[in-house]
């Protein structure tokens, strides 16, 4: 029982970070590297707005710090992506590494700022529950309905929203929207700002409970690689399936056999994908 | 005259597509083959089948007698059979020199070499195919007819028994043509077994000397050029795309 | 200038005259000079260049992007470490065996991710790195975890000395390189880089060149580990950290893919400007990374591959040295 919500937990926080990483995928045609960096400029920027704007400390402007947060960084990976990339996108060489070296710039900024030892933030709900003899941390919970609520309304955007169906078109066949006069530009901003913004709200989210360290950007990103392959690169829905088993995987691991070797699954993922069916990790695209 | 290549029951389905249906094919050693058919029928494809970029689902592919289903490319070359490509594909970023080395290095260049030095190789290749003069020339600066002569060069580097051609003449000139195809006639005439799948029949036709019609993934026709064009199926098979009531093609 | 020496001079000169400079300043500067803070800059300069260049020849040559680099480096630091502080292996003995182990690893990882193209490769570079970063935690009883390997012993008796070790070996590397690049070898892996399919019908097994690259690379870099790990006599997980991976990316990519004088160049280079940013200490890693990336959005093919160095004749040979063909493009 209590292996089945701290799973739940886990793969809906995973699925906040899968499901950008795929949709930038799916419309821009590249593999974001930068994805961790986003999911590490939510936790701090979260950190940030709190400790130097709201001081009160209730959980209202905490939860006004994090909105704050994801839209700060969805602009930021706008402008990143405006400035830098639009120009050289054809590049693939050069858009990795310059993710990348922002990745690392940014984590020493942070390093430089907040000191190598983490920061912290208190949670938006304090305190723990207890099912069936296990203590699990209330704020955890909270990336339940929140997923639940984000989930949902990210499908209605890309459904029925002029710009979401853009997204959606060009998602399946980027020159074929091109053809139809689809601004194919202005959506792969908006997804990247959107991607930027779920990863960013994943690390805010769990910024309270979690070190909050400048090399964080490592494992998201691979975590968020792994989902993909294993939902399929292009599909929304696997990617959302994907989390979850992982995030499942995870927790069997962490109870049944070692918690040092959490870690180690998602990456156990990719090297397994590798061995044998490395074909399988270039899928082809479907939402 | 011995079997050079021998090709039975041949097929291949991408999904639900077939792309060819129980192709049989036999060269002999020295022919000239054409394969000619509409698009899409399914050339290229037996192309990269043979040349081992594509797994057939059956069939049986034997070279020299053996068979070579299933072994990776660059076996398939060292083996004596060596393909070129429909649209040019040179190795951007290199000279003409360091491009045409690199299939010197193959086991096969290397175990029939008749030059004491790979220079000596590159050279006497370049020569006989007229590219000498651009020996030390950037690929990327190279005309679409010299790389096209650069694709043939890279070829016979590797010193084949068959080559199979893959729209040799597109987009050359007329006399482009004329050159390209007397090269090829050369080549034949010097042991060379070749080939070629083409579009341009009516330089085709001249050059070869037996035909074979895919249409559809399935062979409809083989014979001889002069059998061929006046054989209705093959005729319908490529008017019949242009039917009266969709309109003047 | 006479004949004969003429003739030498040319056949020297068509390695680049511009890497002939900087190990032959690399080489005088320490003799003459008193400073042991500078010869230990150096010492760190000369080892990053060896990480540089041992990148470049898999991925200047090929252009899949290996970003998980530090797996070898700290790999065969930690390897060697532990050989030496627990076996009490000798580092002559030690360092060798890890390189060897290194390169072993790259034959491994070379073989898994053959069939990656693109950003799936260097994600699975990335994931590999991780899993060592991942284990030097997890088994913090070998390890040590977050502290490392301590009491590794030193190179030689001193950092001078130790410097003109590791200084001859880079030299070794470099030249090694610089033949084995202009070899069929490089020719054959910028015919895959070019396109691969192409390259298997000119008869090539380029899986072998592959995965040969990978492991040279490895190799290398496991030789360049090994001497950092016992120069500074101390082995941690910042040597498996993704950051390095980024770092020695950046240092071979500003110098300029593809000539492996380029990341000597980037690593001596840049390695030496991190340390003259000490004046602002507190702030010199921001800088210095901030610079990195001011560096490669001006120049994203790298110093020497520039536009004006290539056109200019002098500049080309003085850098570049001859027969080097031109430039690797990114396209695609």
């Amino acid at each position: 029982m209590d292996i089945l919500i701290i799973g739940l937990v886990r793969g809906a926080l995973y699925s906040l970070i899968a499901v950008g990483f795929v949709l930038v995928f799916s419309v821009g045609g590249i593999l974001n590297l930068a994805h961790g960096t986003f999911y590490m400029l939510g936790a701090y920027f979260t950190f940030i707005f709190y400790s130097l704007v709201f001081r009160s400390g209730q959980s209202g402007t905490l939860v006004f710090s994090l909105i704050l947060a994801v839209i700060s960084v969805a602009v930021f990976a706008c402008l990143v992506y405006h400035v830098l990339l639009r120009k050289k996108i054809e590049s693939l060489v050069y858009t990795m590494v310059m993710t990348l070296a922002l990745a690392l710039f940014i984590g020493e900024i942070m390093s430089l700022l907040f000191g190598v030892s983490g920061t912290s933030i208190p949670s938006l709900v304090e305190g723990s529950l207890s099912i069936s003899g296990v203590k699990i941390i209330k704020h955890q919970l909270i990336f339940l309905p929140i997923t639940g609520l984000i989930l949902p309304l990210l499908w209605l955007f890309l459904k029925k929203t002029k710009t979401g169906q853009s997204i959606d078109a060009v998602s399946q066949h980027r020159t074929g929207s091109l053809l139809m006069g689809v601004n194919v530009e202005k959506a792969t901003l908006v997804t990247s700002g959107l991607s930027a913004g779920l990863a960013a709200l994943a690390g805010g989210l769990i910024a309270p409970v979690s070190s909050v360290v400048p090399e964080m950007w490592l494992f998201p990103l691979i975590k968020a690689f792994a989902i993909a392959i294993l939902g399929g690169m292009g599909s929304l829905t696997g990617s959302i399936i994907a989390s979850f088993v992982l995030g499942y995987a995870e927790v069997f691991t962490s109870f049944l056999i070692d918690e040092q070797l959490t870690e180690l699954v998602s990456l156990a993922v990719i090297v397994f994908v590798l061995l044998f069916k490395p074909s399988g990790i270039m899928g082809y695209k479907s939402v | 005259m011995a079997l050079l290549l021998e090709v039975k029951n041949l097929s291949k389905a991408f999904g639900g597509l077939q792309a060819l249906r129980d192709v049989h094919l036999t060269v002999s050693a020295g022919e000239r083959v054409g394969i000619i058919g509409p698009n899409g029928a399914g050339k290229t494809t037996l192309f990269n089948i043979l040349s081992g970029f594509y797994p057939p689902q059956s069939g049986l592919v034997l070279l020299h007698g053996q068979n070579i289903l299933g072994k990776r490319p660059y076996q398939i070359v060292n083996l004596g059979l060596t393909r070129t490509w429909q649209l040019v594909r040179p190795f951007s970023g290199m000279t003409v020199i360091e491009a045409v080395s690199v299939p010197t290095f193959s086991h096969r260049a290397r175990a029939r070499s008749s030059n004491s030095t790979r220079q000596g190789d590159i050279v006497q290749i370049l020569d006989e195919i007229g590219l000498a003069g651009k020996i030390g020339e950037d690929v990327d600066n190279l005309t679409h007819s010299e790389l096209r002569l650069l694709d043939i060069s890279r070829a016979m580097a590797t010193h084949p028994s068959i080559l199979l051609l893959d729209e040799p003449f597109s987009g050359l000139s007329p006399r482009e043509t004329e050159k390209i195809s007397g090269m090829i006639l050369h080549l034949n005439h010097q042991g060379l077994t070749v080939v070629i799948i083409e579009h341009r029949l009516r330089e085709l036709m001249k050059l070869i000397q037996k035909v074979m019609v895919i249409h559809f993934g399935e062979k409809i026709a083989e014979g001889t050029p002069e059998a061929i064009i006046r054989d209705p199926r093959v005729i319908q098979a490529y008017l019949g795309e242009r039917s009266p009531d969709i309109g003047l093609a | 200038m006479s004949m004969g020496l003429r003739k030498i001079l040319s056949r020297l000169f068509i390695y680049p005259p511009a890497g002939f400079v900087i190990l032959a300043g690399l080489g005088i500067y320490p003799a003459v000079s008193g400073n042991i803070l500078h010869v230990e800059i150096l010492l760190l300069a000369v080892i990053y260049a060896i990480f540089a260049m041992s990148w470049d020849i898999l991925t200047g040559y090929t252009h899949e992007v290996n970003f998980g680099f530090a797996f070898f480096i700290g790999g065969a630091g930690y390897l060697s470490g532990a050989c030496n502080v627990f076996l009490a292996f000798p580092p002559a003995l030690s360092i060798p065996l890890a390189a060897l182990g290194a390169g072993v690893a790259g034959v491994l990882i070379g073989y898994l991710t053959l069939r990656l193209k693109g950003p799936y490769f260097s994600m699975a570079t990335l994931a590999f790195a991780g899993i060592l970063y991942k284990l030097s935690f997890i088994l913090y009883k070998i390890t040590g975890g977050e502290e490392g390997i301590s009491g590794l012993k030193s190179l030689s008796s001193g950092p001078v000395t130790d410097f003109y070790l590791i200084w001859s070996v880079m030299i070794a590397i470099y030249f090694f390189l610089l033949v084995y690049s202009r070899s069929k070898h490089g020719t054959i892996l910028k015919a895959i880089r070019a396109d691969e399919d192409v390259a298997q019908s000119s008869g090539i097994n380029t899986a072998y060149y592959k995965v040969e690259a990978f492991a040279l690379s490895g190799l290398l870099a496991g030789i360049g580990g090994g001497l950092y790990a016992h120069a500074q006599m101390h082995i941690g997980p910042a040597m498996l950290s993704g950051s390095l991976s980024v770092l020695v990316v950046l240092l071979a990519m500003i110098g300029g893919m593809g000539t492996i004088v380029g990341p000597l160049l980037g690593g001596i280079l840049l390695s030496i400007l991190n340390e003259a940013l000490r004046v602002v200490e507190v702030y010199r890693i921001v800088i210095y990374t901030g610079l990195l990336i001011v560096f490669i959005y001006l120049a994203p093919q790298g110093f020497v591959n520039l536009e004006f160095v290539r056109q200019s004749p002098w500049l080309k040979r003085f850098f570049l040295g001859k027969e080097e063909s031109h430039g690797p493009s990114f396209r695609g």
